[in-house]
């Protein structure tokens, strides 16, 4: 499966000979840290030749004098002391192979993210650290080997979960571009949101009449394959070799399905169409919409009178002239390969039942705008007449509310929902379009017309009348007939407003689907704090998620109206279409070695291994393990397992690792924290901290392995040995893990460590486990403070005792 | 009214509005025509009517069995799919489907 890219390296046993380049960043780093002073100090690390500050390390002159200094002084370990390296790592990877080094010998000291922004006012504390981060780096730099990478091929078939535009777009483009597409949506029609809605701004567009050629190009396309009433099961491999379980609920109808109808006609049981929010009827068996695709009837197998293999009605089968009704169709689970995921799985709207002043619910005449959606579409329940639910007469006044579940900490969701404005003054001048008479006032907080195009928008509405009121109404209130008092207080005038209205239409927000989470435990994805998938980066790499191959289109990654999902769309299927272009990939050199006349057979890291890269060769006392390159991902929780120093992890050895520790705690131990942070979770968490300022204590000193499941115990023994006053042991959290559950090992080797420190009459609070993920900044500045206060309360007796249990490491 | 009575008991919460057109939905509806003096108190009918339609009642035939009857308030939730009528095994209960 994997093809070797070169010769295996030629063993070289030269001298390290180190360069390091602290970063000025401009002043994001100069501004905290004394980088002149770093560069001066680090001159005298050992094995390092040439020690240099520099403005800005990733510019393409930075860049250059590392190549020069590389030619010129014959140097062979770098060492760039600037941002995360999850960042610009592979940047300075790039340079230094230009310059002829092999990429794994280069390292990145995090000055940035992990210092000078998390330490703005305390220069001294920051250049303290900064010179600790170096002096890890560069000893770890001159253990550092030279790797080769090996070559993986990516299939060339794509994975887009859910069929609303944004993943009809991606299914699309990538499908025209040759590959192979298997779309999957949940709901018995692809369409999605956009679907549902009647006109769209800022141009008026009849949203169904643009959406549904779009819905049945996908749905003739001989490239994708749609999977309605489907849901993903399972997803295993890594970037360019997923393995996705797809489980297809039985429709009940096969597809020579005429779609004529008759079959609903006869059936006995009613409910309400989701696709008409509930404004209309439908049966148990049913098409959702008109322009549905596929446009196969569906039966409700919640609803239908035949549960089981009962079969008590047989109604719609007798109708049926297509004999297309089966209820022997049983679920079906669907095994596919894929090189590259798109996830488009969309958005849901906020219930405004939650805000009980507005009275949804309580008064039939208060709707949402969704429901205004679908009763003023000629293809809704009223064929388009604006009617109130009392009396089903057309009001005179109307009143809309802004902001309704958006934008309020404490009910509801803090963030804006991006729509809701340009949604009310669109579906405002709907109303003046067909019923001019009809008076319309607008509550908002702002109204935030951004997009091309919206302002006109917003002036158009201002000219046709439609009075925008500054203040949030406080309460809704029925009177007489139906009728709705709005109150509350216009904050630009000072004065209470007590309007009353035939109709109120609540503006409501999104909000992340219910069920986003069994996608992202699925993908190992990332939340932000709104709940909604996190990117990779927000502005450079706006559609990747941190799972390399899986990309994000839609409203799945936050609130964005159509313009913004069809373009995220094309982006998320370029992407993914690069990677399929190229038709193969390098995985990082990350697997593990396996010394055999070290390995006694005993399967301890067979049993650890989540991929099953790990296996056993012989029989009996010649038992030995073998790794399986292709399969493993390199957490390197095997190497952590390892009872004999048989396993060493490529890029992360132990010997690195523990120089890496030595380093930090050479001096001032006793003050220190020492961490340990998985690249994906609680690394990222530590950056986001970073680069949101969240001001935290200079004590501690993070030490990065690609899984917690790498942390082995003895790199915490050997930190308490060096006499660090507490270890932080960090990762994803339980669940979250991004090579499926190492993470529980990590667990599983703390509790371990904690019964040991027992043993050994050691303060258990002085090992700390805890779980970030990537958005979780905040959570992490306020856990590193209480460490560093538990740091603070640790005396030297207590730091003696540790070093005394633990020196023989 | 009827029929707002034929809405599935537990819908969505989402979707509480009675929907507007529920008046233009046609549902068969059936008549339950029972014999006393055949039924022998197997249940079959009360276990597998899919609407929930029938219970037993405390009334002895005059073979000893307590009769079959209509539950109470539920006459109208029969859709005549007649799957009684089909599995009753002394032929005691009838369907009279409805017009209108």
């Amino acid at each position: 499966m994997a093809t070797e890219e070169a010769a295996p390296p030629k063993p070289k046993k030269e001298e390290p000979r180190v360069g390091v380049y602290i970063c000025h960043c401009g002043l994001n780093i100069a501004g905290s840290v004394d980088v002149v002073e770093v560069a001066r100090v680090a001159e005298k690390f050992p094995g390092v030749v040439v020690s240099k500050d520099y403005r800005y390390m990733c510019s393409d002159p930075g860049q250059e004098l590392l190549k020069k200094d590389i030619k010129e002084n014959n140097l062979n370990r770098i060492v760039v002391a600037s941002c995360t390296p999850r960042l610009h790592e592979p940047t300075f990877r790039a340079a230094i192979q230009e310059a002829g080094l092999n990429k794994y010998l280069f390292e990145m000291a995090n000055i940035r993210e992990h210092c000078s922004w998390v330490h703005l006012r305390d220069r001294e504390g920051a250049t303290a650290k900064a010179i600790d981060l170096v002096k890890m780096a560069v000893s770890r730099a001159v253990l550092l080997e030279e790797q080769v990478e090996q070559k993986v091929p990516v299939i060339r078939r794509t994975l887009v979960i859910g069929g609303g535009v944004a993943g009809i777009q991606s299914a699309l483009d990538l499908a025209d571009a040759g590959y192979q597409v298997y779309m999957v949506e949940k709901n018995p029609s692809i369409g999605g949101r956009m679907a549902q809605i009647d006109k769209t701004f800022p141009t008026m567009d009849c949203s169904i009449c643009i959406l549904a050629p779009k819905m049945s190009e996908a749905g003739r396309h001989p490239l994708i394959e749609i999977m309605t009433n489907s849901e993903v099961k399972s997803v295993t491999g890594y970037v360019g070799n997923f393995q996705v379980e797809i489980l297809e609920k039985a429709r009940m109808v096969k597809d020579t399905c005429t779609a004529c109808g008759d079959c609903s006609k006869v059936c006995p049981v009613i409910a309400p169409n989701e696709f008409d929010m509930g404004l209309a009827a439908r049966k148990a068996i049913y098409q959702p919409f008109a322009q549905a695709v596929p446009p196969t009837y569906i039966i409700d197998r919640n609803l239908c009178l035949n549960k089981g293999h009962v079969i008590a009605c047989e109604r719609c089968v007798e109708a049926c002239l297509a004999k297309s009704i089966d209820f022997s169709l049983t679920d079906k689970t669907t095994r596919l390969d894929v090189g590259t995921i798109v996830v488009a799985t969309g958005a849901t709207t906020f219930d405004p039942t939650k805000l009980a002043e507005f009275g949804y619910r309580k008064f039939p005449n208060v709707i949402t705008t969704l429901e205004f959606e679908r009763l003023i579409n000629a293809g809704g329940p009223t064929r388009g007449h604006l009617v109130r639910f009392t009396d089903f007469k057309e009001p005179e006044r109307v009143a809309f509310v802004q902001c309704i579940g958006s934008r309020s900490e404490n009910r509801g969701n803090p963030y804006c929902s991006n729509i809701c404005c340009m949604e009310t003054i669109k579906d405002s001048l709907l109303i003046k379009e067909h019923w001019p008479d009809v008076a319309i006032d607008v509550y908002y907080m702002d109204i935030r017309a951004f997009g091309k195009g919206f302002e006109d928008l917003y002036k158009r509405a201002k000219a046709e009348g439609i009075r925008f009121i500054r203040g949030i109404p406080a309460e809704v209130r029925e009177t007489n007939g139906g009728d709705l008092k709005v109150i509350g207080e216009n904050t630009l005038m000072q004065r209470v407003y007590d309007e009353t209205y035939g109709m109120v239409i609540l503006s409501i927000g999104l909000e992340p689907q219910e069920d986003s989470n069994v996608i992202q435990r699925l993908l190992v994805l990332n939340k932000t704090a709104d709940g909604f998938f996190m990117e990779s980066h927000p502005k450079l790499l706006p559609v990747d998620t941190p799972t390399k191959g899986v990309f994000l289109a839609g409203c799945a990654e936050s609130p964005k109206d159509i313009k913004d999902s069809v373009t995220q769309a094309c982006a998320a299927a370029s992407r993914a279409n690069i990677l399929m272009a190229r038709g193969e990939i390098s995985v990082e050199a990350l697997t593990p070695i396996i010394e055999l006349d070290k390995c006694t057979g005993c399967g301890l890291c067979v049993k650890v291994c989540p991929f099953n890269a790990l296996q056993f060769v012989g029989e009996g006392k010649g038992r030995k393990v073998q790794v399986i390159e292709a399969a493993c991902a390199g957490c390197g929780t095997c190497g952590a397992e390892c009872m004999f120093g048989a396993i060493t992890n490529k890029h992360y050895t132990d010997a690195q690792i523990l120089a890496q520790i030595d380093a930090a705690l050479e001096v001032g131990a006793e003050k220190k924290v020492m961490a340990f942070c998985c690249n994906w979770c609680s690394y990222a968490g530590a950056d986001f901290a970073g680069v949101s300022r969240m001001q935290y204590a200079p004590d501690v000193r993070i030490v990065r392995t690609m899984c917690s499941g790498r942390i082995a115990p003895k790199f915490i023994r050997r930190a308490f040995a060096k006499g660090a006053a507490v270890v932080l042991v960090s990762g994803c959290h339980l669940g979250d893990c991004h090579y499926i559950n190492a993470n529980h090992q990590t667990k599983k080797r703390v509790e371990k460590m904690w019964a040991e420190l027992d043993r050994k009459g050691v303060r258990k609070e002085r090992l700390q486990l805890d779980w970030f993920t990537a958005a979780e900044g905040q959570k992490f500045a306020d856990r590193i403070n209480e460490i560093c206060g538990i740091a603070t309360t640790v005396t030297a007796e207590e730091i003696q005792k540790a070093v005394a249990a633990y020196k023989e490491n | 009214m009827v029929l707002e009575k034929a809405l599935p008991e537990q819908t969505h919460a989402r979707y509480w509005r009675k929907p507007l057109d529920i008046d233009s939905q046609k549902i068969p509806r059936g008549k339950v025509h029972i014999i006393d003096v055949r039924c022998k108190e197997c249940g079959f009918c009360i276990e597998f009517c899919p609407k929930d339609v029938l219970e037993k009642s405390d009334k002895y035939n005059r073979k000893g069995y307590n009769v079959v009857r209509v539950v109470k308030g539920r006459e109208d939730m029969c859709v005549a799919c007649k799957h009684c009528e089909d599995i009753c095994p002394e032929f005691a209960l009838w369907i009279e489907e409805v017009k209108g």
